[in-house]
């Protein structure tokens, strides 16, 4: 597959609320990730991120305009598109050990037994669990989980991996490191990441462009940057603190104007 | 089992016999409750005379012929139910409607329709069997955690490899709740028929006991359905932790 951007145009999303009511969640929303990039959605929480990760991942269609692959339009859920999910444990196949849930994907690609381990060994090593390979979900801590998630995405040969919140749940620690291994997997592997956090400073630790979003209802695209931060990125830089600083009076701007409503 | 444990138990088992032993001919007419010596008496005379086989026989042909057909029935029909949106608006108000009918209050029903003969009585095994099978296996089945199978879905399952490698090993912890449950309702199930209507089987021994006044006959009723109870609860768990212990780790 050779396509060069994933382009959002228009994207809208109402949802049916549970009362009958028109949930309108998405309004316009118009984004160009080329690949290769690291993008990252940041946004007031309920905003609509997730939604808008649905859609590109093909679990849900929008309700004007849509996600496409240069020209070809996103139509369901496929194998170059590979979500990473923050919930893990049930994410992962509790009854399938490490090194199983690795060679998911490839099984689902009918590729023979061989091939099969060579990627799993290749890609648990990647997330430096080869030693752990017959455990099972929960004989793993949270962080080895989502690594073991992510060796499980790339098992597959994804083009875009996407991201929602995988870190979120993990603890400070556990978080760093993975953050930091996270871009070096990216950094080697050249995939194509749509990203979402909460967090601004992890945002700016990763991330080659990074898209803020308005308030919902309605919520829109505020603004995107690219980042061409010093490296290494460290929040003692000055462009990196001023980065943070400018990002982080948008989302108060939202968040102020959420209350406001 | 460790010192303690062991110990424990022998004394729950010594108090609770005690209290049987010393209640028998005091505070219950031995006639009623007869004593522990009288009930193992009684217990070695059926033994010896291989009459207690034959109703033991009786019992746990019933039962097993009774399970195996509730659970396939059950899981067939509860997988459908749980997978099938149309199967579920059709066959869940029924069987809700269903599942307050006790087995019980069936055997007048079942005994005009199929006599007091074998059929009847696997019926109402199958019956109080299948619907805790059906109703555990459509839970399972319907409680597969949306992510899971989006996580699967981007990996490149198929709708066929999804409902195999995904739902059906979801939904197997449930399934086996329901096939443990089902069990003990066999038990209960076919004491029943055989109180109402048998010639032969543990029921019927402790009916027939207190028509011909040998209450020793009824303890040992008691004594075989617990201690059977027990040992095929125990290894029914054994079995599913060899066979299926990465099935029921999402449950630990
Ligand atoms: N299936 C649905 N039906 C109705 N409303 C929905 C549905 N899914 C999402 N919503 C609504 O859409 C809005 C956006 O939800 P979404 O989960 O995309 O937000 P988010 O930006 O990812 O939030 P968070 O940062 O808390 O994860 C919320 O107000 C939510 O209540
Ligand atoms: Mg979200």
């Amino acid at each position: 597959m050779s396509w060069r951007v994933l382009r959002l145009e228009g994207v809208g999303k109402d949802f049916t609320r549970a009362d009958g009511g028109v949930a309108e969640v998405l309004r316009d929303v118009t984004l160009t990730v080329e690949r290769g990039s690291f993008f990252t959605l940041l946004g007031p929480s309920g905003c609509g991120k997730s939604t808008l990760l649905n859609i590109v991942a093909g679990f849900e269609g929008a309700t004007t305009g849509g996600a496409s692959l240069d020209d070809k339009p996103v139509a369901g859920p496929g194998t170059d598109r590979t979500v990473i999910f923050q919930d893990v444990s049930n994410a992962l196949f509790p009854w399938m050990n490490a090194r199983e849930n690795v060679e998911f994907g490839p099984k689902m690609a009918r590729l023979g037994a061989g091939e099969r381990k060579e990627r799993a060994d290749t890609y648990l090593r990647l997330v430096g669990l080869d030693a752990d390979a017959g455990k099972f979900p929960f004989e793993l801590s949270g962080g080895m989980k989502q690594r073991i998630q992510i060796a499980r995405a790339l098992a597959n040969d994804p083009d875009i991996l996407l991201m929602d919140e995988p870190f979120a749940a993990l603890d400070a620690i556990t978080k760093k490191h993975l953050q930091v291994e996270f871009r070096k997997i990216w950094s080697e592997t050249g995939k194509t990441i749509f990203y979402i956090t909460h967090d601004i400073f992890e945002a700016l630790l990763l991330s080659t462009h990074l898209a803020v979003m308005t308030a919902g209802p309605k919520a829109g695209i505020k603004e995107v940057f690219q980042l061409d931060l010093a490296e290494p990125r460290s929040p003692s830089n000055p462009d990196f603190a001023a980065m943070y600083s400018r990002v982080e009076t948008l989302i108060d701007e939202e968040v102020q104007r959420m209350r406001a409503r | 089992m460790n010192a303690g444990k062991l110990a424990r138990l022998s004394v729950s088992i010594l108090v609770f016999t005690g209290v049987w032993w010393t209640s028998s001919g005091t505070f219950f007419e031995e006639a009623i409750v007869p004593s522990p010596v009288s009930v193992a008496g009684k217990l070695g005379e059926m033994i010896w005379n291989t009459e207690l086989f034959a109703h033991l026989g009786a019992s746990l042909r019933r039962i097993v012929l009774g399970y195996a057909l509730g659970c396939v029935i059950g899981i067939v029909v509860g997988v459908a139910t749980g997978a099938i949106r149309l199967a579920r608006d059709l066959i869940e108000p029924p069987l809700e409607f269903c599942r307050n009918i006790p087995p019980v209050a069936l055997i007048p029903l079942v005994v005009s329709i199929f006599g007091i003969g074998e059929i009847g009585k696997y019926f109402i095994i199958s019956y109080a069997s299948g619907i805790a099978v059906l109703f555990n296996t459509a839970a399972g089945v319907a409680s597969t955690p949306q992510i899971r199978v989006r996580a699967a879905l981007c990996l490149g399952a198929h709708k066929r490899d999804i409902f195999v490698r995904v739902v059906l090993p979801s939904a197997w912890p449930h399934v086996l709740t329901g096939l443990r449950l089902a069990l003990g309702f066999s038990f209960m199930g076919v004491v029943a028929a055989e109180m109402l209507a048998a010639d032969q089987g543990i029921g019927f021994l402790i009916m027939q006991s207190t028509n011909i006044i040998a209450p020793a006959e009824m303890f040992v009723g008691f004594l075989m359905l617990g201690s059977f109870g027990l040992i095929t609860d125990q290894l029914f768990r054994m079995t599913i932790h060899r066979l299926m212990r990465r099935y029921m780790i999402p449950m630990a």
